[in-house]
C-alpha cells in the first residue's frame, strides 16, 4: 500500500505541476495579448467571462469521452484530467494578469517603444514583473481549486464507463468504496500534508512580501532556494528568448486562442449526438431544467450570503491581529483544497439523519473560498496604512469603523470574490446535491443533481441541454443582475 | 555651436487625431531644419507638441510629411519622458540598461556603459537603488542617464523638468546644458519640448514657437547669447519679453 500511496501522490503532484505551468504560460500571453490588442481585448473578454461562471464539471464528462474515444484511455484520460485542473486553474489567473498590465502606466508602454524592447524582453521587463504580485496571489486561489478538482479529475464515470488515473484522488476514492479505513487514513493524511507542505514552503513565502502577513521562521530559506530557482530559470528562458531573437508577435495571436480549446472540444461534443434527437428532446430536457432550476438558485444565493457571513468578520479580525491573519490564511488554505470526496466519508455519520447538510457543505466549499481569499489577499492591500492611522488618530472604532472604512475598502474585492464564487457555486451544485460513494447515497433534487442523474444514465445529449441552459441563466443572472448591481455599488463606494 | 550642416529635416507635416464622431487637427504642415543644435519647441499645453516629438523618435506616424535623417546611419534616439517612467521592479542600474539590451547589446558591456552615464549625471552611487528609495529630481537624472546610454546621436526633451520643484529643475537644466557643450556625449542635435519661456530662452539655440492646436510654425527666435546665461541678464530678459509677445 505504501508504494502505491506514493506512486499516486507523485501522479498527484505532476498533474497539478503540470496544470499549474500550462495555466501560468496561459495566462500570461492571454492575459497580455488582452491587454495589448483591442481586438483580441474585445473577443476574448466576454467569451472568457463565460468560461469562468459556467459549470464546468457539467460538460466535463463529454470532453472526458470524446478524448478518450480519440486518443485511447491513456493519453487522452491524463490530458482530459490536466484540462480540467486547468479549468479550475486559469481563469483568475488570466484575469489577474490582464488587470495588471492593462492597469500599467501608459507612459511605460511609449518608452519601451521608443527604446523598441523587443518582445521576449518587454515579456521579462515590463509584463511579467508587472503582473508578479497577481500571479501570485491568485496562484493560491487557484491551487487550493485545482486539488478540490482532483479527485472529479481523477474519477469519471459515464454510464457504464469509468475512467480511473492513478493518483491521491483516485486512491482515496477507492479506499472510500472499499470501506477501507486503513488506506482511507493513509490517503488522507498524505494528501492533508502535500497540500500544507506546498503551501507552506511556496505559498504563503511567496505572498507574504505583498500581504504583510507572517512568514514562518524555518521556511524562508528553503524559500529563497526556490525562488532563485525559479529566477534563475525565468533569465535562462529570457536569455534564450533574446538570443534566438524569437519574433513572437505574430504567434500571439494564435497562442491566445489556446484557452478556447475546451470550447471548442465542447462544440464537436455537440455534434456527436445526431441532431434528431437533440431537436426532439429539446422541450423535454428545457421543462426538466426549469423544473430543476430553482432549488438550486435558492441554494446559490445562500451560499454566497453564508460565505460572506463567514469572511468578513475573520478579515476584520485579521486587520486587527496579524497571527490571526496568519492562522486564518494558512486554515484556508488548507480547507479550501480538501477534495469533496474526502469530506464525504467525515460527514458519513450525519449524512443520513442531515443530507441538507452535507450538501451545505460542498456548496460552501465550492464557492466560498472565492470570497474568502479575494478578501483576505486582495482586500487586505487595500487596507491602506494611511487609511488606518486615519482611523486610530480620529479614533473611529466600531461599527463606524466597519460600516465607514472597513466595508468600503473592501468592497471592490467583495464584489470580485462574489462574482467568482456565484460561478462556483453553480458549478459545485454538481457535486452537492447529488452524492454517491459506497454505500451512501443523496439525491437533494435541483439541476446540479439532474446533471449528475443524466451522466449516470450515460444521456450526453441531454447533459449536454441541460448544462447549456444553466450556463445560460448564469450568464443572463451575470449580465442582467450582478454586473449592474455592482457598478452601481462600485461607483459609489470604490476608494482608490 | 554652428548650425551649418542639417541633421534633420522635417517637411510637411501633418497628423490627426481620431475622437469619437470627429476628426481632430494637431499638427498642421510643420516643417523645419535642425542642424547641429539645442531647439527648444515652445507652445501652450496640448498644442500637440508632444505628439511631434513622438513622431521624431519614430513611435508614432504622421498623416503626411517626411522626416529626414542626415546622420548617414540609422539614428540612435535618446528619449527624456516628463515623467521618469522608471521600471519600479528594477535597479537604478537595470532601468538604464534596457535601451542597451533592446539594442542587443551583451549584458556585460550593457553594464559597463550604463554606469557610465549614470556618472554623468551624478548618480555613480546610487546604482543599486530601487526607484521608490530616489528623490524626484534624482529619478528624471536616471531618466536622463538612460537616454545617454545609448549614446544618442540626437535627445529628445519631453518638457523634462516640468514636474521638479524650482530648485532641483534649476540645478538640473544647468547640468543638461553643460552635457550638451562639453561634448562628453557624442551628440549632434537636443530637441526640447517646454512651455516655459524662460526654460526656453535660457538653455537652446534656437526656438520654434507653435500656435495653439491645431500647431503650426508661429515664429523661429535664434538665441545668440553666450554661455552660461542667468535669468537676471539684461539680455535674456529682452529675448523673453520678445517671446512672450509671440506667445500670446
Amino acid at each position: 500500500m505504501l508504494y502505491e500511496l506514493a506512486v499516486a501522490t507523485l501522479m498527484s503532484l505532476y498533474r497539478m505541476f503540470a496544470a499549474y505551468l500550462l495555466s501560468l504560460f496561459i495566462a500570461l500571453f492571454t492575459g497580455i495579448a488582452m491587454a495589448r490588442n483591442r481586438a483580441v481585448e474585445a473577443v476574448l473578454l466576454p467569451i472568457l467571462d463565460v468560461l469562468q461562471s459556467v459549470p464546468i464539471l457539467g460538460f466535463f464528462p463529454i470532453v472526458l469521452v470524446l478524448l478518450v474515444d480519440r486518443l485511447g484511455p491513456g493519453i487522452g484520460g491524463e490530458l482530459s484530467a490536466i484540462i480540467l485542473i486547468v479549468t479550475s486553474l486559469v481563469w483568475n489567473m488570466i484575469f489577474g494578469v490582464y488587470a495588471s498590465v492593462k492597469s500599467l502606466d501608459p507612459s511605460i508602454d511609449l518608452m519601451a517603444n521608443v527604446y523598441k524592447l523587443p518582445f521576449p524582453l518587454r515579456l521579462a521587463a515590463v509584463y511579467v514583473p508587472a503582473s508578479k504580485t497577481s500571479i501570485i496571489s491568485n496562484s493560491i486561489i487557484s491551487w487550493a481549486g485545482g486539488w478540490f478538482f482532483l479527485t472529479s479529475a481523477e474519477v469519471i464515470s459515464m454510464g457504464s464507463q469509468t475512467y480511473k488515473l492513478v493518483g491521491l484522488g483516485s486512491f482515496i476514492f477507492d479506499a472510500t468504496d472499499r470501506g477501507d479505513i486503513q488506506a482511507l487514513t493513509a490517503g488522507v493524511t498524505v494528501l492533508f500534508l502535500v497540500i500544507l507542505t506546498t503551501y507552506l514552503l511556496l505559498w504563503n513565502p511567496a505572498v507574504v512580501r505583498y500581504t504583510g502577513l507572517k512568514i514562518l521562521p524555518g521556511v524562508e530559506s528553503s524559500y529563497r532556494a526556490v525562488d532563485r530557482a525559479v529566477a534563475s530559470a525565468w533569465r535562462g528562458i529570457v536569455k534564450a528568448m533574446l538570443r534566438l531573437r524569437v519574433k513572437i508577435p505574430g504567434g500571439v495571436a494564435f497562442l491566445t486562442l489556446i484557452p478556447l480549446l475546451p470550447a471548442s472540444i465542447w462544440l464537436s461534443g455537440a455534434g456527436a449526438p445526431s441532431f434528431s434527437t437533440w431537436s426532439a428532446n429539446l422541450t423535454y430536457y428545457l421543462y426538466m431544467f426549469i423544473e430543476n432550476v430553482w432549488v438550486t438558485l435558492i441554494r446559490v444565493y445562500a451560499t454566497l450570503l453564508v460565505s460572506l457571513l463567514i469572511s468578513l468578520p475573520l478579515s476584520y479580525l485579521s486587520v486587527r491581529s496579524r497571527r490571526v491573519g496568519f492562522i486564518a490564511c494558512t486554515a484556508g488554505e488548507l480547507l479550501s483544497s480538501v477534495p469533496a470526496v474526502v469530506w464525504w466519508p467525515i460527514l458519513l455519520p450525519i449524512a443520513f439523519t442531515y443530507p441538507w447538510f452535507v450538501m451545505f457543505f460542498v456548496y460552501l466549499q465550492g464557492a466560498l473560498w472565492y470570497v474568502y481569499f479575494n478578501v483576505m489577499i486582495f482586500g487586505l492591500q487595500y487596507m491602506k496604512k494611511d487609511i488606518l492611522e486615519l482611523a486610530e488618530i480620529y479614533g473611529v472604532k466600531g461599527s463606524l469603523y466597519f460600516k465607514s472604512i472597513f466595508l468600503p475598502a473592501l468592497l471592490p474585492s467583495i464584489l470580485a470574490g462574489l462574482l467568482s464564487a456565484s460561478g462556483g457555486a453553480w458549478n459545485a451544485s454538481i457535486a452537492a446535491e447529488y452524492i454517491a460513494v459506497g454505500g451512501l447515497k443523496i439525491d437533494m433534487g435541483g439541476v446540479g443533481s439532474l446533471i449528475d442523474k443524466l451522466a449516470a444514465r450515460g444521456d450526453s445529449a441531454g447533459l449536454l441541454q441541460v448544462a447549456l441552459y444553466m450556463s445560460l441563466l448564469i450568464v443572463l443572472l451575470d449580465k442582467l443582475v450582478w454586473s449592474r448591481l455592482f457598478k452601481r455599488l462600485g461607483s459609489r463606494y470604490v476608494v482608490e | 555651436m554652428s548650425s551649418s550642416e542639417v541633421v534633420l529635416s522635417i517637411r510637411g507635416l501633418s497628423k490627426k487625431y481620431k475622437v469619437p464622431g470627429r476628426e481632430v487637427l494637431v499638427l498642421d504642415n510643420i516643417s523645419f531644419d535642425v542642424g547641429e543644435e539645442f531647439i527648444a519647441i515652445l507652445g501652450p499645453s496640448g498644442c500637440g507638441k508632444s505628439t511631434l516629438l513622438r513622431i521624431i523618435a519614430g513611435v508614432e506616424k504622421p498623416d503626411s510629411g517626411v522626416i529626414e535623417f542626415r546622420i548617414g546611419h540609422e539614428p540612435r534616439i535618446g528619449f527624456v519622458f516628463q515623467s521618469p517612467t522608471l521600471l519600479p521592479w528594477m535597479t537604478v542600474l537595470g532601468n538604464t540598461m534596457l535601451p542597451l539590451l533592446a539594442r542587443g547589446v551583451d549584458a556585460g558591456e550593457a553594464r559597463e556603459r550604463a554606469r557610465r552615464a549614470l556618472t554623468l549625471v551624478g548618480l555613480g552611487e546610487f546604482e543599486d537603488f530601487y526607484p521608490n528609495e530616489l528623490s524626484g529630481g534624482m529619478k528624471q537624472r536616471v531618466n536622463i542617464a538612460r537616454a545617454l546610454a545609448i549614446e544618442p546621436d540626437i535627445l529628445l526633451l519631453d518638457e523634462p523638468f516640468s514636474n521638479l520643484d524650482p530648485l532641483t529643475a534649476e540645478t538640473l537644466r544647468s547640468e543638461v546644458v553643460d552635457l550638451w557643450l562639453t561634448g562628453v556625449v557624442p551628440l549632434k542635435a537636443v530637441i526640447m519640448v517646454t512651455h516655459n519661456v524662460e526654460e526656453a530662452v535660457l538653455m537652446s539655440d534656437r526656438i520654434i514657437i507653435l500656435s495653439p492646436r491645431p500647431a503650426k510654425i508661429v515664429k523661429e527666435v535664434r538665441i545668440g547669447l553666450k554661455r552660461p546665461r542667468s535669468r537676471k541678464m539684461p539680455e535674456v530678459q529682452a529675448l523673453v519679453d520678445e517671446v512672450y509677445s509671440y506667445v500670446s
